[in-house]
């Protein structure tokens, strides 16, 4: 704002006009101090407002039982989220472990910020169709928009009522959600010999491939093999 | 590499210059960008005379994060979730504003249950943001207390949408051409009991601060804003219904299901801050009003109109399309290019015309009288910078 600038409310301009627009809803002055009183008078309506005030304050300390506040790392085992409560996300695996990602990649493609990031095997040997390699999400750029859960054609992730995610390190924050890397839990039904469906499902850590800590060393957090380079 | 702001320097040296006189000089303060009392990252460069406030210039761009420039590289299903972070405490209108743009754009119509559920919940939205506007405003005027009790009936309220939304803030509910999910089968019984519950609480709220004559006395006359100020500079919401000129886009261009509520829209007579805070909290009795009528007639229907579509293609023009969120007109600009991805998007927000205010209001004013001023603006300031 320049020094020549003229101020705009000092310019001239012609009174307007605001047409018929009218309300009946119209806001009332307060009249302790506005009208011709007595000292005695405004003083009295001045401690009757302030008393008013403090009785509401002092009958709380009567009703104990509209206290609202919440013990929070105390009351952890008894706290329950809300089924639609968006918190970590988590890919779907079944009682037997297995998952329903296909590796189709929409949810990457939807993120808007690029937290997914998903590798794949173009052909899995059993099955010769694609499958997860592993299922990258970084929480720490995540904005928990939902987009992902609602896009996904098979179902197969979910918001969790986990809310309590801080961690003393940020690489800590990206991580593999698939269990093992293979192929969904229907393509693994329709292979009739079970040792090779059990073969084809590669263990996979929580941080293991391409994510920031694979090859760090942090206090508690054993050394992971590293493949390819940590850059992601 | 030196970065001058010239005209600030220029301001300084007018004021002060080779005066070395004993009499009082015009001088500069600071007021942010980390002051408690500017609700975030706003500064305000203000030119006092002693207790005076003569000018008050603020200073933009502290929480500026690109949204409209990365708007560009995202189709309008993912444009939606940035506009949480603009106005944050009126997220679902936010978001309601975006696709409405888009709808109005591409042609989508949406059904009436959709337009309802968006209604409800933008009332309950702007209930909500009143709530937290009133504990604070307290809290800016020295009284502790109705912070808490503003926090403390918002929570029951946040739990209600919660339950449907799964986020507490951020919500992301509304998308183009539908909803993010239907309603919660306990959210009509919820919003009844809230609405119960929050109707005696308003009148322990004029107990706690209308009544109070220590608050009447610091917001009356103070920060007056005249309606022809208050036009000029573009002011919307409450702050220009509290300088007396009764527009709402709810009632003067209907959208939504608004058209099929009966409510008033409460205007203030002079517009100091008196008025504008009588304002919102009348609003929030007439925001319970129209949820309560729209509750029980809930029309059966979808709740996203046809396949989830992630690549609504806009026609080649320009598109504006405005809603009233709890501070003001949000107004959208889609420039298209038959993408599915905006050539430009554009947010009019609410908070950068009526911050504008801030100065003719309080000019010639105490600087205690600012802060309270500048509570009844109720501005979010990542929405002016966006």
């Amino acid at each position: 704002m320049a020094t020549t600038t003229p101020d705009p409310t000092e310019t001239d301009c012609p009174p307007m006009d605001f047409g018929d627009l009218k309300s009946e809803c119209v806001a009332p002055r307060p009249s302790i101090m506005g009208q011709k009183r007595s000292l005695r008078s405004i003083l009295w309506l001045s401690f009757k407002g302030i008393l008013r005030g403090l009785l509401t304050t002092l009958s709380y300390f009567r009703r104990p039982s509209t206290v609202v506040t919440q013990q929070y790392p105390e009351n952890r085992e008894t706290l329950e989220m809300f089924e639609r409560y968006r918190g970590r996300l988590s890919l779907i695996h079944n009682e037997e472990g297995e998952h329903g990602c296909t590796a189709c990649q929409i949810c990457e493609r939807l993120c808007p910020n690029a937290s997914i990031i998903i590798t794949k095997d173009k052909k899995n040997e059993a099955t010769g169709k694609p499958a997860l390699d592993q299922f990258i999400w970084r929480q720490d750029t995540c904005t928990f928009c939902n987009i992902c859960v609602l896009v996904c054609p098979f179902d197969t992730l979910e918001m969790t009522g986990d809310f309590e995610s801080s961690v003393y390190d940020r690489r800590l924050l990206v991580f593999n959600l698939n269990e093992y890397a293979g192929p969904t839990a229907g393509q693994l039904d329709k292979l009739e010999d079970e040792e090779l469906a059990k073969a084809q499902m590669k263990p996979m850590k929580k941080y293991q491939g391409p994510v920031p800590m694979c090859g760090g060393e942090m206090d508690g957090i054993p050394k992971l093999d590293v493949e390819k380079s940590t850059d992601v | 590499m030196t970065v001058e702001v010239s005209s600030l320097k220029e301001l300084v040296e007018q004021a002060s210059g080779d005066d070395r006189s004993p009499d009082t000089q015009e001088y500069f303060v600071n007021m942010g960008p980390q002051h408690p009392s500017t609700h975030g990252v706003l500064r305000l460069v203000l030119k006092l005379d002693g207790e005076r406030v003569l000018r008050c210039i603020p200073v933009l761009g502290y929480i500026h994060r690109s949204i409209e420039k990365i708007s560009e590289h995202m189709n309008y299903m993912n444009c939606v979730h940035l506009t949480d972070r603009m106005d944050y405490l009126s997220s679902i209108m936010n978001n309601w504003a975006v696709s409405k743009a888009v709808e109005e754009a591409a042609g989508i119509e949406v059904n009436s249950r959709i337009q309802t559920i968006r209604t409800i919940f933008a009332e309950l939205e702007r209930i909500q943001s009143h709530q937290l506007w009133w504990g604070v405003l307290g809290m800016d005027l020295g009284a502790f207390t109705p912070f808490l009790y503003g926090i403390r009936d918002r929570e029951v309220l946040n739990d209600v949408m919660e339950e449907t939304v799964g986020a507490r803030l951020t919500m992301n509910y509304v998308l183009p051409g539908g909803l993010m999910a239907d309603i919660h089968p306990n959210f009509v019984h919820r919003v009844k009991e809230f609405i119960k519950y929050f109707r005696p609480k308003l009148d322990e709220y004029d107990d706690l601060l209308t009544n109070n004559v220590i608050i009447q006395e610091r917001l009356r006359n103070v920060g007056i804003l005249s309606a022809q100020t208050a036009v000029q500079y573009g002011a919307t919401g409450p702050v220009l219904r509290g300088s007396g000129v009764a527009f709402d886009l709810r009632k003067d261009h209907p959208y939504g299901v608004y058209d099929q509520a009966d409510f008033e829209v409460p205007v203030g007579t002079i517009g100091d801050s008196w008025d504008r805070y009588w304002v919102r909290v009348e609003e929030m009795r007439q925001s319970l009003n129209i949820v309560e009528q729209l509750l029980d007639n809930i029309p059966p229907g979808d709740f996203l109109v046809k396949k989830l579509n992630s690549k609504i293609k806009i026609p080649e023009g320009r598109y504006y399309s405005q809603l009233e969120t709890a501070r003001g007109v949000l107004g959208v600009f889609i420039a298209s290019d038959k993408k599915d991805e905006p050539y430009r998007l554009h947010y009019r927000s609410p908070n950068f015309n009526n911050l504008w205010c801030l100065e003719p209001m309080i000019k010639g004013d105490y600087i205690a009288s600012l802060i309270g001023a500048m509570s009844s603006l109720d501005l979010v300031i990542p929405d002016i910078d966006r």
